[in-house]
């Protein structure tokens, strides 16, 4: 039995008791069992006749997998959620025991590097060919495909144009001091790293040393114009409605639509560098149990009507192409989904290294603990 | 013998909890603290590094000292208004005693993170504070009062704390033989001195188990700063949180909570010090 995260070139002795370490610490924290001979009942070991899926948190309902309920009646899919990408991925780290993992994709080459996930043999899946082959390139890694894309999304600024007379036309606008005391920002160090860099110019995955100082020097100066860092939606979408803030970065489309549907007066801006976007993707773990029911599942939750489904549901993009004419058509027009070229204008997420990611938490820890 | 047999039985379950749940992942989280990060995340070698790094940035220091400096603002502040609470529960409330001590216990039984989204609600622009002030004509525009910034941390946290600080105070002074306190005015104590001189002192170990009942935890605190503090109110703890999450480098992480447990340790060691020679001296 081994923890993905252990050393893959140490002694096998060292490594055992890593193994042992790293388990016991993500008892800790994250409250969830370890897999492997060791603690058989901690975890959601999966049987033979049972799946476990790792997903989003709302993502688990049954209109988005119904196929694979009709084959497999007596399977009823065990879901664990998550609300970041960060936490699934600590979650597998600490050893957790799943099947299906649902990640994003910036986050995917780090359980490709760690050996988490295991690649997919395209021809078991009965919907690979109706899928934006765009998308599905980005979760090829070293010549295989390890994830189906499902979900894609944007990320943007969403402001509220009662209150706003001049809407931020470029990411460098949020600094403007019109918006002082208005402006939220979501509490991540990354996509803020990102949209600093694109106020800045930069090539956000590509930033020299130098121009993590500008972003870190940009992020601190912008703070007079922040109410808060939001931490969930709903709080935005709180915050939002209460008129307390007027101008939003990173904006996911689900606010925005459940602000519409309130009656709420706002915008969901293209700014001139474009909008952030990103895939999520079906994989499937290196200690999957049961693969025949894997592969069920995927076939179900990626046919066209699961996705449109998902589509109506949130107003996220699908990949499937086939799913376009069973969307609503309010929704489609909402977020351009049968504009080809909408996605190619915006800034799609690229994969971070394990470095990076330190980099850029460090940075946003310091802009935080500035005045 | 029969009797410490007993008390040895009894006391297995929970030494064994401590030891699984407590003592092991502490030690697993020492021995992490020593192991290098990415990109030499699979390296079996020990290093200091994660502690230079701690060392080497400010702001993680500042951190910590704001987190210290918070904490001890909001224990202090809870035992000054919970020792009115709990003397007032000892001496005076008589046959309503344990009725008002189930009142102030009441909202620790509602969940932890509701009580913080509450303050969120009194503070916030449609709020109660809020709406108060605006129809009282004391202000014009309805906007955030207090919220996300330390203060409003500070302020959530020191509610949150005052029933816990308060019991423990309530113990101490439950426990005070009345006749000293008689003996004090027969010898011409007015009762201020009496205060001063037989009942603080006396109540000092409860006080300080207040103070340190909040204290502690709040150090450490990373919920309160998350929900209320805005983009000024970080905590320490919010940054090993990050360090664990979306850093993905738990060495530093491991190295910060082991950090800020020395130092913990090393105030209470010098205030438990403290009071005892005080306690000394007054007796």
């Amino acid at each position: 039995m081994m923890g993905t995260s252990c050393l893959l070139c140490a002694p096998a002795r060292l490594r055992r008791a890593w193994c042992v370490a790293s388990m016991a610490l993500a008892l800790v924290l994250v409250l969830a069992g370890c897999g492997g001979s060791a603690a058989p009942s901690a975890g959601q070991s999966a049987g033979p006749n049972r799946l476990s899926v790792l997903t989003w948190s709302g993502y688990e309902l049954p209109e988005f997998w119904e196929p694979f309920a009709q084959q497999y009646p007596n399977v009823k899919p065990q879901f664990t959620f998550f609300a970041e990408d960060a936490e699934a991925f600590a979650k597998l780290q600490g050893g957790f025991q799943t099947d299906v993992v649902h990640p994003c994709n910036p986050w995917w080459n780090l359980y490709v590097a760690e050996g988490m996930v295991q690649p997919i043999d395209t021809s078991r899946l009965t919907h690979w060919d109706e899928l934006d082959p765009q998308l599905a390139a980005l979760g090829r890694f070293d010549g295989q495909q390890y994830f189906v894309p499902w979900d894609w999304g944007y990320e943007s600024i969403l402001v509220r144009t009662d209150k706003v007379q001049q809407p931020p036309q470029s990411w460098a606008d949020l600094a403007n001091p019109a918006y002082a005391g208005h402006l939220a920002l979501w509490d991540s160090g990354e996509s803020n790293h990102i949209i600093a860099a694109l106020a800045l110019g930069f090539d956000p995955w590509k930033t020299t040393p130098e121009q993590e100082a500008q972003i870190k020097q940009w992020l601190i100066a912008i703070k007079p114009n922040l109410l808060t860092y939001w931490v969930d939606f709903t709080e935005l979408a709180q915050l939002m409605a209460a008129g307390d803030v007027w101008v939003a970065a990173n904006a996911w489309p689900d606010t925005y639509r459940s602000l519409l549907k309130e009656g709420v007066p706002v915008a969901y801006l293209e700014p001139k560098e474009g909008r952030l976007s990103f895939v999520c993707g079906l994989g499937i773990s290196s200690k999957a149990q049961n693969l025949d029911l894997v592969y069920a599942y995927l076939n179900a939750i990626t046919a066209p009507q699961s996705m449109a489904n998902f589509a109506n549901e949130y107003g996220y993009g699908v990949a499937n192409r086939k799913a376009l004419p069973l969307i609503d058509p309010e929704i489609v027009a909402l977020f351009e989904l049968d504009d080809p070229t909408a996605l190619q204008r915006s800034v799609f997420y690229q994969p971070l290294t394990a470095q990076q990611r330190q980099r850029i938490t460090t940075m946003w820890n310091e802009v935080k603990a500035a005045r | 013998m029969e009797n410490r047999q007993r008390l040895t039985i009894l006391m297995v379950p929970p030494g064994l909890w401590l030891l699984l749940l407590f003592l092991v992942p502490l030690g697993v989280m020492a021995l992490y603290s020593f192991r290098p990060a990415a990109p030499d995340a699979h390296a079996a070698r020990l290093t200091l590094d994660n502690y230079r790094e701690f060392f080497a940035n400010t702001a993680y220091q500042r951190l910590l000292l704001r987190s210290l400096w918070i904490a001890s603002l909001v224990a202090a502040v809870s035992v000054v208004l919970a020792y009115p609470l709990a003397y007032f529960l000892a001496f005076r409330a008589g046959p309503w005693r344990v009725t008002l001590l189930t009142i102030l216990i009441v909202p620790a039984w509602t969940s932890y993170l509701l009580r913080i989204l509450s303050w969120r609600l009194i503070l916030g622009s449609n709020g109660i504070l809020n709406s108060a002030l605006i129809s009282l004509g004391l202000r014009e525009e309805a906007a955030p009062i207090l919220l996300y910034s330390q203060a409003a941390v500070t302020v959530t946290l020191i509610y949150v704390w005052i029933p816990f600080v308060a019991l423990p105070i309530f113990a101490s002074l439950e426990r005070i033989n009345k006749s000293l306190l008689e003996a004090a005015a027969d010898l011409g104590c007015p009762p201020w001195q009496a205060f001063l001189r037989v009942t603080l002192p006396l109540s000092m170990p409860g006080v300080l188990a207040g103070f340190f009942f909040a204290f502690i935890p709040t150090v450490g605190e990373y919920v309160t700063p998350l929900l209320v503090g805005g983009s000024q109110g970080i905590m320490y703890g919010n940054v090993i949180q990050d360090q664990f999450l979306r850093g993905l480098n738990w060495p530093l992480g491991s190295a910060m909570s082991l950090v800020m447990l020395v130092v913990v340790f090393v105030l209470m060691a010098i205030a438990l010090r403290f009071v005892r020679l005080r306690e000394l001296v007054e007796v």
